[in-house]
């Protein structure tokens, strides 16, 4: 993969210099990422934490290019997000980033086999080899006999297991998971961070978390608040 | 692909929402046919009274009523009227006629016309009426051109004592020296006619008349040259006025020309205003269900949001999203447009008889109020009707459509994900 360098010397999977992102609410400004530097290695988990408002979710979306920065560079994967186009980035987000969200996000007409498929799809992967690999996923996250099901008829944590089979589905270097244990309780949360842990041996996950002991698990622990990463 | 598939299956999400939207989109496809069969059938009423009654032109001598035998109105049009008629611009067809008249009973008379066997029996003041019909025997054929035979009104037979069963027998002798009041008498021999048929005009003077070959007319009565009347029949009736003109430039003189009023005034004023309130009605129709797309896909957009931010965060380029909604939309309106069209196979015609009653005939002048009964406002599917669901189905999916995409392609992944 591009984001390994040769020679066996990790160049890092995430790299952001001075970001910045100031949102505007009507005449009120505010900095939700405040000259953040940072740099995460690959492979492991990345604990992000820090008090509601502090700007955890704002610097996962810098990372997933899901929104675009004020100000400072984003690095992530050997490339430059600030030079990607609109479609670029469309292409970025497909190939380079899988997420988790929180309320998981899976489109509910679709069953679970066909959410997993999803990324795929728009990844160019034919039928054949969807269909095969979205059921191993599933497999792995112990859904295989769910693959037919509609989210609705799933259980929190069962939907979560399928987003994370789906943030795989084009075997990404980098996961984001943004509070994926929030909506569920807390034995299933710590089924999901047990997978989320598993996955994170093979590639970089960086995890948006309230819970701070589940935090302490990770290889990484970055505290923010205010926008500012705390020491 | 993917897309399209998952814009169509967002259809059937809430079975109860997709009939109501149906049945709101529905409503101004059906307004929308219902106005167009309106505005078709006032056109067909149209196209039919250019094309067979009010785009002919009458031409008759200066001031004669040019019957050769009546006294004070026997100059007739000279022979090469007609082939100079013929040459004019948008002259479609021109029909000689031959006048005469001869005495019944008391002071009454009837009318002797020669006209050619594959021209138009016309009425004597009922000109547009057209071929009578034949209650009786057989009409003037081809082979009858030069033979003494001719077809006679009910009201000559009944003067004649001439009997359905004895028609293709009977016989009808002219006596071209009697005279009347406004009849001279003619210095010919008396002639007998076989009458080969019985006509019905579905008035007293119209049954009034006997029609023979115009050759043979000319045999009988010793008019070797000239016409008494010309019927010239102009290709459509938008180019009268303009052959009116040519006419008058080339026989101005000779000939008055009598042009039918009523053509003008009813494409003036019932057509166009038909047409006019038609063509309104199908624009509000539009105008409706762009308005209710509009309002449907605003909704969809802003619950779906959290989805299309997923989507784009998943990878799916705006195109493709866009793609998914428009499926939706045009899916939508065509479900729509088939809740329309079958409504209107149901009702459409009653419907369109009292649209036209509320919503058009107010508009009319008071002579047209009748014009609804006259009209055939069965609902109608043709090519153009399919052709006009399918073209509103696209325009008012796409035009209704608008404002959400540019709200799916304006989006980032973050916005369109917390916009919920």
């Amino acid at each position: 993969m591009n984001d390994r360098a040769a020679n066996g010397v990790q160049a890092p999977v995430v790299q952001l210099q001075a970001l910045t992102k100031v949102y505007r609410k009507g005449a009120q400004e505010v900095r939700a990422l405040d000259g953040i530097d940072l740099r995460i290695e690959s492979p492991g988990m990345v604990a992000v934490v820090g008090p509601s408002g502090s700007g955890k979710s704002s610097l996962l979306h810098m990372i997933g290019a899901m929104d675009r920065p004020t100000s400072g560079e984003v690095v992530v994967a050997g490339r430059y997000l600030a030079a990607l186009g609109d479609a670029e980035l469309t292409g970025f987000r497909r190939k380079t980033v899988g997420f988790v969200f929180q309320s998981f996000n899976l489109i509910p007409n679709l069953t679970a086999l066909e959410n997993v498929m999803l990324p795929m799809e728009f990844n160019g992967v034919d039928k054949s080899e969807r269909g095969r690999r979205a059921l191993g996923l599933l497999d792995r996250m112990d859904l295989a006999a769910r693959a037919t099901h509609r989210p609705g008829e799933l259980s929190g944590g069962e939907q979560q297991r399928v987003a994370i089979a789906r943030a795989l589905a084009n075997d990404p270097p980098l996961v984001l998971a943004d509070e994926p244990t929030g909506n569920l309780d807390s034995k299933t949360g710590q089924v999901i961070y047990e997978l989320l842990e598993e996955i994170a041996r093979e590639r970089t996950v960086v995890v948006v978390t309230h819970a701070e002991p589940l935090a302490q698990r990770a290889k990484h622990v970055i505290h923010i608040q205010d926008g500012h990463l705390a020491p | 692909m993917t897309m399209l598939r998952i814009g169509a299956r967002n259809l059937w999400r809430s079975k109860l929402r997709l009939v109501l939207v149906a049945t709101l989109i529905g409503a101004p496809f059906f307004l929308l046919l219902v106005m167009q069969s309106i505005g078709d059938a006032v056109q067909r009423q149209t196209e039919a009274l250019k094309q067979n009654v009010n785009n002919t032109l009458q031409l008759r001598a200066r001031g004669s009523m040019g019957h050769v035998n009546m006294v004070g109105n026997e100059d007739i049009l000279p022979q090469d009227a007609l082939a100079r008629v013929k040459r004019a611009e948008h002259v479609a067809r021109v029909e000689p006629y031959l006048l005469a008249m001869t005495p019944t009973e008391g002071h009454n008379f009837a009318m002797i016309v020669g006209v050619d066997p594959k021209d138009t029996r016309r009425l004597e003041s009922h000109g547009e009426a057209g071929n009578p019909k034949i209650l009786f025997g057989r009409d003037l054929t081809d082979e009858d051109r030069g033979k003494r035979t001719a077809i006679v009104g009910q009201g000559v037979a009944r003067w004649a004592g001439i009997k359905p069963e004895d028609v293709g027998r009977a016989t009808l002798t002219l006596d071209l020296k009697r005279t009347h009041p406004v009849i001279f008498a003619l210095d010919r021999p008396p002639v007998t006619l076989t009458i080969v048929g019985i006509y019905a005009s579905g008035y007293v003077f119209g049954d009034m008349q006997l029609f023979m070959p115009i050759d043979t007319f000319r045999d009988v009565y010793g008019m070797t040259e000239g016409i008494s009347w010309l019927y010239v029949r102009v290709d459509s009736a938008e180019n009268l006025p303009a052959v009116e003109r040519q006419l008058r430039a080339m026989l101005g003189d000779v000939a008055d020309i009598i042009s039918p009023t009523t053509v003008a005034e009813f494409q003036t004023t019932a057509t166009a205003a038909v047409q006019r309130l038609a063509n309104g009605g199908i624009g509000l129709s539009a105008a409706l269900m762009v308005v209710v797309v509009f309002f449907v896909m605003l909704l969809v957009v802003r619950e779906r949001a959290w989805e299309i931010g997923t989507l784009k965060a998943l990878g799916a380029s705006n195109s493709g999203i866009v793609a998914g909604f428009l499926t939706e939309a045009v899916l939508l309106c065509a479900l729509g447009a088939l809740t329309a069209a079958i409504l209107f196979g149901l009702w459409g015609g009653p419907l369109a008889q009292l649209v036209f009653g509320l919503g058009v005939s107010p508009f009319l002048p008071s002579h047209y109020s009748t014009l609804a009964n006259s009209l055939s406002l069965s609902p109608q599917f043709s090519a153009a009707t399919l052709g006009i669901l399918i073209g509103a189905c696209l325009f008012a999916a796409l035009a209704g459509s608008a404002w959400g995409i540019r709200q799916i392609v304006r989006l980032s992944p973050m916005e369109a994900i917390r916009h919920e």
